[in-house]
């Protein structure tokens, strides 16, 4: 045993070497990220060139002709629309709804740490199966809201929400905010707490009613965070693919049809590969302007020492 | 016409003020009304989280003709585990949890390993370039699936490891990966170097300062980034759909159970059920390492 010490302090003090320990630590990580990142982008570029078959044996060279069709498709124009849509939609409830839920957990009242818990569980469930079960409350015939509503009379037949375009849509912002106001709620929650108590005693003394107090100093605090949400969480809805597949997957029509379900009705059923990398570009452009918006206005980036 | 106003009582001195109806009411009937409001507000949110959650467990226990019924009842009149029989023992659905599994170890793994190594590195060592690197682990946390799916189809496809494990945990690491660099970064700059610096004085390789000194501390971090990477993988359905069509993890699985005669919506909401399952079991046993080691408002 005393040998297997000797040769493992010989290992490690091999391995002490500066450059030889950047090698371990640091290079790995940055080769893994490039592989699946930066590659990926490049090879979507180099692909949107070329015309691409299904199985891929021949690559045709087209230039921007990939782009130039993308780019005057109705439907796509038509589709980046909806993902606006959509992205609004969405991250505004969440945004009110998280918000709000943060501000009542902030306060104190029994079973503050169980409501907490339960609040988390809609972060918990993963994305695609919360879309089965939401196709399956607001199923037309079997489904339980459509029960309730009955049961309450305010409708005489069960709704086909699925089968209307606002009622798809809407369902659709409503369920990815059911899961995703918590996301609001943590970030709202933590910057709530770091917020000085002396201050709201200054104000109080001061004779600032209640909604001045939150306006004037609640709000001011929160404008940060509310920007990350809204670039965030905007980005990622915008670009949704999961919930949507599975709930209306585009329809009814083309209805809920958004850039990210476009995206793959190109490569998939119309097998355009090339085309399609050349709408991954597109999106790839729309997000680096959302990320330079980012970088420009929060410098996120000085949270580690840089020098 | 005219006289109709003196037809009516006259009006009280509450009434007749200017003081809105909340100034109008005691300090205590304002108490009151506060915490009732309060009160109610918590009941709508908790009831509004729990029943979707509710209803999908209940359904899951629910006889076919009790499911498919246009009169369902709140509160189940009969139970079953049938379907979970179903699911268990007759259907593709321990297929699908095994190939979740298996492509989320490698996520874990590979995330956990990569970005505690490197988040030791950025921070100890003086690597140039390091806010150029900040950046772009940022950028790479905003990626979101689609758009990596569809290239990485391309280029996965030519590198044969389309259908794959190897090829789906990569895919899937890009998800996980920045922001797990990005909290393993935070995390070591939280750990003076002192540490350190006095186990090498007391001779000490850095090689073992590394390993005996830096990373025992990093725990809570380490285990927040692992199941950080977990909940990514589990939750993932665009990279799977995409880069693994011939056979399925359960969020891409359960699509075979719609496509029958009749949905089976007892089971799939048990299979939703279960597939929930870990996630609550994980993160509901690490709150403690989560809060420690990862703040979520750190995000940006």
């Amino acid at each position: 045993m005393p040998q297997l010490k000797r040769v493992q302090d010989t290992l490690y003090e091999r391995l002490s070497n500066r450059s030889l320990m950047i090698v371990l630590t640091v290079v790995p990580v940055l080769l893994l990220l490039t592989f699946v990142l930066i590659l990926p982008i490049i090879w979507a570029v180099r692909a949107s060139l070329f015309e691409i078959s299904l199985f891929q044996q021949d690559w045709t060279w087209v230039g921007v002709q990939n782009y130039a069709q993308t780019l005057t498709d109705s439907a796509f124009q038509a589709s980046l629309w909806r993902s606006m849509i959509f992205a609004v939609g969405s991250v505004a409830i969440q945004l009110v709804v998280g918000t709000g839920i943060a501000l009542v957990i902030a306060r104190e009242f029994p079973f503050n740490k169980g409501v907490r818990a339960v609040a988390l569980l809609p972060y918990l469930i993963p994305t695609a199966l919360l879309g089965y079960v939401g196709v399956w409350m607001f199923n037309t015939n079997w489904g339980i809201i459509n029960s309730i509503l009955i049961q309450l009379g305010i409708i005489e037949y069960g709704l086909e929400w699925f089968g209307n375009p606002d009622t798809a849509m809407l369902l659709l912002m409503i369920t990815t905010a059911w899961k995703y106001a918590i996301f609001v709620t943590i970030l709202v929650l933590a910057r709530l707490q770091s917020i000085p108590d002396g201050y709201y005693d200054a104000a109080r003394i001061a004779g600032a009613s209640k909604w001045e107090r939150f306006r004037d100093i609640t709000l001011p605090n929160l404008k940060g965070v509310i920007f990350i949400v809204v670039l965030l969480r905007g980005v990622w809805m915008f670009n949704t693919y999961d919930i949507i597949s599975v709930m209306t997957n585009g329809g009814p029509g083309s209805a809920t049809t958004t850039a990210a379900i476009y995206a793959y009705e190109v490569a998939f059923e119309n097998y355009q590969l090339g085309r399609s990398a050349a709408v991954s570009v597109v999106l790839f452009v729309i997000l680096v302007v959302a990320a330079l918006i980012y970088f420009r206005v929060l410098e996120p980036q000085s949270e580690v020492r840089t020098e | 016409m005219s006289n109709r106003e003196t037809d009516l009582k006259p009006l009280s001195d509450d009434f007749k003020s200017d003081t809105p109806i909340w100034k109008r009411l005691s300090y205590a009937q304002q108490r009151k009304l506060k915490t009732g409001g309060l009160y109610g507000l918590i009941g709508l949110i908790v009831v509004t989280i729990l029943f979707p959650l509710y209803w999908m467990f209940t359904t899951s226990l629910r006889p076919r003709n009790e499911v498919l019924t246009r009169t369902p009842t709140l509160i189940p009149t009969e139970l079953t585990l049938a379907n979970y029989e179903r699911l268990l023992f007759f259907s593709n659905f321990p297929q699908y949890l095994e190939n979740t599994l298996i492509v989320m170890i490698g996520v874990v793994v590979i995330t956990t390993t990569l970005a505690t190594l490197g988040g030791y590195g950025l921070t100890r060592f003086d690597i140039p370039f390091q806010d150029t690197f900040a950046k772009g682990i940022l950028f790479g946390y905003m990626f979101p699936a689609i758009l990596l799916a569809i290239p990485m189809y391309i280029l996965w496809s030519q590198l044969g490891i389309i259908n794959s494990y190897l090829g789906l945990m990569l895919a899937e690491t890009a998800l996980a990966l920045p922001f797990s660099l990005w909290v393993m970064w935070k995390f070591f700059q939280t750990v003076p170097p002192s540490l350190e610096e006095s186990a090498q004085v007391a001779g000490a390789s850095r090689f073992r300062t590394m390993v005996d000194v830096a990373l025992p501390i990093a725990k809570p971090g380490i285990v927040s980034v692992a199941i950080y990477s977990f909940a990514v993988s589990w939750n993932e359905y665009t990279l799977p759909k995409i880069l693994m069509p011939q056979s399925f993890v359960i969020t891409t699985g359960i699509q075979a159970f719609t496509e029958q005669n009749t949905v089976m919506w007892n089971q799939i909401m048990g299979a939703t059920f279960l597939a929930s399952l870990p996630a609550f079991l994980f993160v509901y046993a690490f709150q403690k390492y989560l809060l420690s080691g990862f703040d979520p408002g750190d995000i940006g």
